[in-house]
């Protein structure tokens, strides 16, 4: 079955909505003025009326921007969190080390302290067996009295 | 001839503007005369895109009440118009969606209004307005402006946000849709005949 551009034309033809419809947007806009819920705004809103038209006009793409909002909320959200898990363990590891270090630090100079009391012991030592063989071979005085006895 | 035309379509501009001005200052006269003068136009865009005159009217009742809301902001007859048409088509796409969701009345239980001249193959204008109905939202609204209004793609471009290319595939592709669509239903008529 074949159509023309007419046929859809007149398929599409402008429909009268009926008697009387005039007089019912009237009464509802009566009904809404007498509500107080709507007047016809002389001059420009404070906002210029754009933001609530365009809200009025497409709210599908304004349900889209504030997903797209909470979705990048939701994703800086769950970044930053990621960032403070990873800097935690950064700082741990930096903890860590620091304390491997001071603890290397440490074993260093009790080592030395200890290299150095075996040397003070050593010199102790030589001290006292010079000492003690001093003490030990009699004086050139001593032999003359051993002499003369 | 065509000065006294355009003299018409002048004058018809001046009293528009000039009702629009009073309807601004809210004489309620004047605002009925706005109605009056584009009911036909905001009916039937929403009949032709919902098939059911009761939402046809209570949408068409919605756009004129917000128009009385926004009047300050229109500013001139051909805003107007413009105007009537972005927002009726804007929320007959909202009102189709509730539609499917609630699942309402089906389109062959919808009451035909009121015609003033009887169609040449009603056959076939009702197969037509019954395919129409199957296309998507953007494509039906595209073929209602562009067949019911009689606008180019540029203005309906305009009117629905779209890009004017994006109008003329979505008009051919719609134009392509109504005939396949057209076609199948003759196959099921043959189908239940023989």
């Amino acid at each position: 079955m074949h159509f023309s551009e007419d046929d859809l034309r007149a398929a599409l033809k402008r429909k009268d909505p009926g008697e009387g419809f005039t007089q019912r947007v009237m009464a509802r806009v009566e009904q809404a003025r007498a509500e107080g819920k709507t007047k016809p705004v002389n001059g420009k809103s404070k906002n210029n009326g754009t933001f609530f038209a365009w809200w009025t006009l497409r709210p599908a793409w304004t349900f889209a921007v504030v997903a797209l909002l909470l979705l990048g909320f939701a994703w800086g959200g769950y970044q930053y969190s990621e960032y403070r898990h990873r800097e935690e363990i950064r700082q741990m590891a930096e903890k860590q080390r620091q304390m491997e270090e001071k603890q290397r630090q440490l074993q260093a100079e009790a080592e030395k302290a200890k290299e150095q009391a075996i040397l003070a012991l050593q010199i102790a030592r030589s001290k006292l067996n010079h000492v003690l063989q001093q003490a030990q071979v009699p004086t050139g005085m001593e032999r003359i009295r051993r002499q003369r006895l | 001839m065509e000065q006294h035309v355009g003299r018409d379509v002048g004058h018809d501009e001046d009293r528009l503007k000039t009702a629009l001005s009073r309807a601004a200052l809210g004489e309620s006269a004047a605002f009925a005369d706005l109605v009056r003068e584009h009911q036909g136009m905001v009916f039937s865009i929403a009949y032709h895109y919902l098939h059911e005159r009761s939402l046809a009217e209570d949408l068409a009742q919605e756009v004129f009440l917000e128009l009385y809301q926004s009047l300050s902001r229109i500013q001139s007859a051909a805003h107007l118009t413009f105007w009537l048409r972005r927002v009726t088509a804007n929320r007959c796409i909202d009102q189709g969606r509730k539609k499917v969701r609630r699942r309402e009345q089906a389109l062959e239980d919808a009451p035909e209004p009121v015609a003033s001249d009887p169609p040449a193959d009603p056959l076939l204008l009702e197969r037509l307005q019954q395919s129409l109905a199957g296309l998507p939202e953007k494509q039906r609204l595209v073929v209602i402006l562009r067949f019911q209004e009689g606008l180019g793609p540029a203005e309906i471009a305009e009117a629905l946000d779209m890009p004017v290319n994006t109008v003329k595939s979505t008009l051919h592709r719609s134009l392509e849709e109504l005939r396949k669509g057209l076609t199948r239903k003759l196959r099921e008529v043959r189908y239940a005949f023989f």
